[in-house]
């Protein structure tokens, strides 16, 4: 269809400078290698992203993004892999983008986007908890905030300039995908098993929402205006959480020495989303926040069944866990500043990172970055960069992660960035960045935009 | 004896501050001329070029879209080189800005701390692109009244990066011809050469150069396609508007 719909667009492009298709995009190579292990491979994607951009008329428009891409490191086992050409050089396409836009649908004021499409809530910088629409794209954990693009009709009415209602209606349910190659692991949880007991092996079922229109549908609402210099935006959202949640674990002896199975039953947690976000600047200073209050449909409660563990007992023996019984709170703030010398500070507090969910699995995380370009712009620093994450504020010496992620950008030439950058991680507990500790790694990236 | 001496210093007194006065009426009628040439249009749509120059005679090229309305509307849209095309910049009233990235998709509020960087990293920072007039941000005094030019300088009324600004403004034309630019500590830091061509009814500065003689870096910025009073409204002058 793109194809075709390209191919077109060339041909009718010949007619008018304005109408033409325009085609635009990047390549980028990211090369990721761990501090240790004689520097194995952590990450290769060498990603061409295609752009097409098309005004069909005045008040109508064209917009598509393809990621083609090369991703992954060849997994070679047998023979039989070698004459595989996908195992061999792993690659994939996806559309992120392509949606139509009519301005002054039916009425002046009102703009219509229909297709896949990414819908961008939040004021906050990168990490949005308004920001739910797009399913979470976790493939590149160190990419904070990436989503999919939805296949989604979106309608804009502008009461004013300073306005705006936003209607949202995405058909279907679509799942966050998790994180990629050595990240793989990073968002599992510690499993911990009653003592004794050796986890032999692990199997899951997830149960998806049925697809009609009333049980996978999502939909959103945002009322957004301007009022004295700040800028604000209130949300609502019937949806999904898109990471599934363990609704049951069924223990299966295998051995005599403790050694289990465990099945898991996952599903997704149906939920209402209130959101409310604001941007301002107070003496040059540029200040945002962002809240969302997650009210779950039903409590989401965890069963261990070890009924196969008692084959004696005239009952099922089940251990309840509640994971979710009430609503809950993310939210962030943040603010920055740019210097007379060219520096550029952004600090942000976020209590409550994409994946966590429930009252007492938020964690608190402090970002920090500080920038400056020297030689016209050419190089660009970023010495200070990162995060500290703070699990338990009791017990800070036991349950906090440091993040530094510092950076070095070089512009070759207008169309050619170079960046050098690491991921160096340290602490204890249970969190995303603290799973990533044996992970430190330096990281090459060109991006050539054409 | 005392009483006469007291009369001729408060006569004398008086003639000064009358020729001051009317140095800085003066000054003052020049640079209102001088704002009308550079603000008098609606509004304008325009494309413009930029060209930084390094001090080994490297150039670098910026191509931008612009629409203006008033002193105090403003979108700027790249549209080359292609890492910057689609990046657009909205400036309203009382320092409020909008960046659009095209990669998120969105609109961000942006710190008004920006205007302390230079603009698009050329040599003009966003205090100069400002389209406030000069007689709302300065005030001035006829320094020279020339065959060709009057020599203006001008003083900020509000805390500025510049103690003074030195203004050749065209004798016949009222358009500025040289700017030179002052530090805080009075050192000569920049020079902008205009030049001007009547479009229509109206004066346009189809040429700046801005020599930074700190790096000795050069920007020209090139201005083409103009077209003034085409009717542009408040409403062209929104994020939704920026976002299209």
């Amino acid at each position: 269809m793109i194809i075709l719909f390209v191919a077109s667009g060339i041909v009718k492009a010949q007619e008018s400078d304005d109408n033409k298709l325009n085609i635009s995009g990047e390549l980028i190579s990211d090369e990721r290698f761990l501090f240790k292990d004689k520097n194995d491979w952590a990450w290769n994607e060498n990603r061409l992203t295609l752009k097409f951009d098309k005004r069909i008329t005045g008040n109508s428009k064209f917009y598509s993004e393809v990621w083609i891409r090369n991703i992954g490191l060849p997994c070679i086992y047998a023979t039989s892999d070698l004459y595989n050409k996908g195992i061999i050089d792993p690659y994939n396409m996806e559309i992120r983008e392509a949606n139509i836009n009519i301005y002054g649908f039916i009425t002046k004021n009102l703009d219509l986007k229909i297709g896949r499409q990414l819908i961008a809530w939040g004021t906050a910088d990168k990490i949005n908890p308004t920001g739910n629409l797009n399913p979470l794209d976790m493939e590149d954990v160190l990419d904070f905030g990436r989503h999919r693009g939805s296949d989604a009709i979106v309608a804009n009415y502008y009461f004013k300039s300073d306005f705006s209602l936003q209607g949202v209606y995405i058909p279907f349910f679509q799942p966050a995908n998790l994180p990629a190659g050595i990240f793989a692991n990073a968002l599992n949880p510690t499993m911990e098993l009653p003592d004794g007991m050796t986890l032999l092996g692990f199997s899951d079922t997830i149960q998806m929402p049925r697809y009609n229109l009333s049980e996978s549908f999502t939909a959103g609402l945002r009322f957004k205006g301007f009022f004295k210099g700040v800028d604000f935006s209130l949300s609502y959202i019937r949806g999904y959480d898109g990471l599934p949640l363990t609704t049951r674990n069924t223990f299966i002896p295998v051995d005599l020495s403790g050694g289990v199975n465990i099945k898991s039953q996952l599903s997704f947690m149906r939920t209402h989303i209130v959101g409310a976000d604001f941007a301002t600047d107070i003496a040059g200073i540029g200040l945002w926040g962002e809240l969302a209050l997650f009210i779950p449909d039903e409590n989401v409660i965890m069963t261990n069944d070890l009924s196969s563990l008692y084959p004696l007992s005239p009952v099922p023996v089940t251990i309840d866990s509640i994971i979710i019984d009430k609503p809950y709170i993310k939210f962030i703030i943040g603010g920055d500043y740019n210097f007379r010398d060219g520096s550029y500070l952004n600090l942000q507090y976020l209590h409550g990172f994409f994946h966590e969910k429930g009252a007492e699995s938020l964690n608190d995380y402090f970002f920090l970055r500080y920038e400056k370009s020297i030689f016209n712009q050419k190089l660009k620093l970023a010495p200070v960069s990162g995060a500290l994450i703070v699990t338990d504020w009791k017990n800070i010496k036991d349950s906090y992660t440091v993040a530094y992620l510092p950076q070095i950008t070089y512009t070759a030439t207008p169309d050619v960035e170079l960046t050098l950058s690491a991921a160096i991680f340290d602490g204890k507990g249970d969190n995303l960045f603290a799973n990533m500790k044996d992970y430190d790694m330096f990281m090459f990236r060109m991006k050539y935009s054409f | 004896m005392k009483t006469i001496i007291q009369r001729i210093l408060f006569i004398q007194l008086v003639f000064a501050v009358s020729i001051l006065s009317a140095r800085t009426q003066d000054a003052n009628t020049v640079l209102k001329k001088m704002d009308e040439v550079m603000f008098s249009p609606k509004d304008m749509t325009g494309k413009m070029k930029v060209v930084m120059i390094d001090n080994n005679d490297k150039q670098e090229i910026r191509e931008a879209s612009l629409q203006q309305k008033g002193s105090d509307m403003r979108i700027f849209r790249f549209t080359s080189p292609a890492s910057q095309a689609g990046i657009a910049v909205l400036s309203l009233p009382d320092d409020i800005m909008y960046l659009y990235l095209p990669a998120y998709g969105r609109e961000r509020r942006i710190a008004s701390s920006a205007k302390n960087q230079n603009f698009a990293g050329t040599d003009f920072s966003y205090d100069d692109m400002e389209s406030k007039s000069f007689s709302e941000k300065f005030t001035p005094e006829l320094i020279n009244s020339g065959n060709n030019a009057f020599i203006l300088e001008l003083k900020p009324k509000s805390p500025s990066d510049y103690s003074r600004i030195v203004v050749s403004v065209n004798k016949t034309e009222y358009y500025p011809e040289l700017m030179e630019y002052y530090d805080r500590g009075n050192n000569k830091v920049k020079i902008a050469k205009y030049s001007f061509k009547k479009i229509g009814k109206y004066w346009n500065s189809s040429e700046v150069e801005m020599t930074n003689l700190k790096t000795n870096r050069r920007t020209k910025m090139l201005m083409s396609d103009i077209s003034y009073d085409t009717g542009l409204t408040d409403d062209d002058f929104t994020v939704r508007k920026l976002k299209q």
